[in-house]
């Protein structure tokens, strides 16, 4: 069995697939995050709570998941959060 | 050479606290930065102890020093004081920073890392040493403190160290600056109790804390850059 990942490192892979995607839906991202589906609300809710994924509704009920500019600050500075967080043992 | 230190000693004083202030100053900037996107509360309280090691070392020798003149500056046993409570809570700040995960859920985040139930309990115990070392007009308690708090981060960091030391190369020097650490607070518990606050034993106080700074400095610039 793997090892669990840090939140963090959830929380790259999850922006990483909207940016691979550009724009994606909920059910795609899910299946691509591959956390529970409590989880993955959970983080989703925490990435749009901290401005780092934008929602746009589609004809009034489908959701499209993007990237904002502070989603892709954090994937070009996540290599330096995370050494950041190993080195200091934070 | 130590004639020299005492001769000129307050403009060294000074030279010494502009260095650790300035770094302090770079190290907040840096970590704030990299909070502010990970919201990752390990680093908050890194940074918040590095906020009062700042704050701490500017009131006490730079509002404090003499040059600023006697209606400027402020008063030695108030800038003795701040300072005192400014260092006991960046101790108290570096330690939560390396067992937090312990105490708090990764997920959950403070509004305030400076105002919160937790941190209201670091606060009040720092009054309450700086309390009990004015009434018995002594350090001690303030230098038991933080031999306290530098042991367990002595035990915790060398504990990272071993375990993680392969994937962290800056773990070693962490465990080092936190040896340094505890040393400089036992050897201040020390010369206040055996030595009689020897000038020379207070100045190799000075350049270990200054070591300890720059190896801080070194790991914030060179760990957490963006390659």
């Amino acid at each position: 069995m793997g090892k669990k990942r840090e939140r963090l490192e959830v929380i790259k892979d999850i922006l990483n697939v909207v940016r691979q995607n550009r724009k994606v839906k909920p059910t795609r991202l899910l299946y691509a995050s591959n956390l529970s589906p409590q989880m993955f609300k959970d983080y989703v809710e925490e990435l749009i709570r901290k401005k780092f994924v934008q929602v746009e509704l589609i004809d009034g009920k489908n959701k499209l998941f993007s990237l904002t500019k502070k989603g892709q600050d954090f994937l070009m500075e996540y290599k330096a959060i995370e050494n950041f967080v190993e080195n200091f043992g934070l | 050479m130590l004639d020299w230190f005492i001769a000129n000693k307050e403009i060294l004083k000074l030279i010494y606290a502009f260095i650790i202030v300035f770094i302090c100053f770079i190290i907040v900037i840096r970590t704030h930065r990299l909070f502010k996107l990970s919201l990752h509360q390990g680093i908050r309280y890194f940074r918040n102890a590095f906020l009062f090691y700042g704050l701490g070392f500017f009131v006490r020798y730079i509002l404090g020093t003499p040059y600023l003149g006697k209606w400027l500056r402020i008063d030695a046993l108030i800038s003795g004081g701040i300072f005192a409570f400014f260092l006991m809570m960046a101790g108290f700040f570096l330690l939560y920073s390396l067992i937090w995960r312990k105490i708090e859920s990764e997920n959950k985040t403070h509004l305030s890392s400076l105002i919160n139930g937790k941190i209201l309990i670091f606060y009040l115990m720092a009054i309450v040493l700086i309390v009990l070392g004015g009434l018995w007009e002594t350090h001690y308690f303030i230098f038991l403190s933080q031999i306290f708090v530098f042991s367990f981060a002595v035990i915790i960091s060398f504990n990272n160290y071993i375990q993680n030391g392969t994937k962290g190369k800056f773990l070693k020097y962490y465990f080092v600056a936190m040896l340094l650490s505890l040393i400089a607070w036992a050897l201040n518990f020390l010369v206040a109790l055996y030595f009689n606050w020897d000038q020379a034993i207070l100045s190799g106080i000075y350049i270990i804390n200054l070591i300890i700074f720059f190896l801080f400095l070194f790991g914030v610039v060179r760990v957490a850059r963006v390659k």
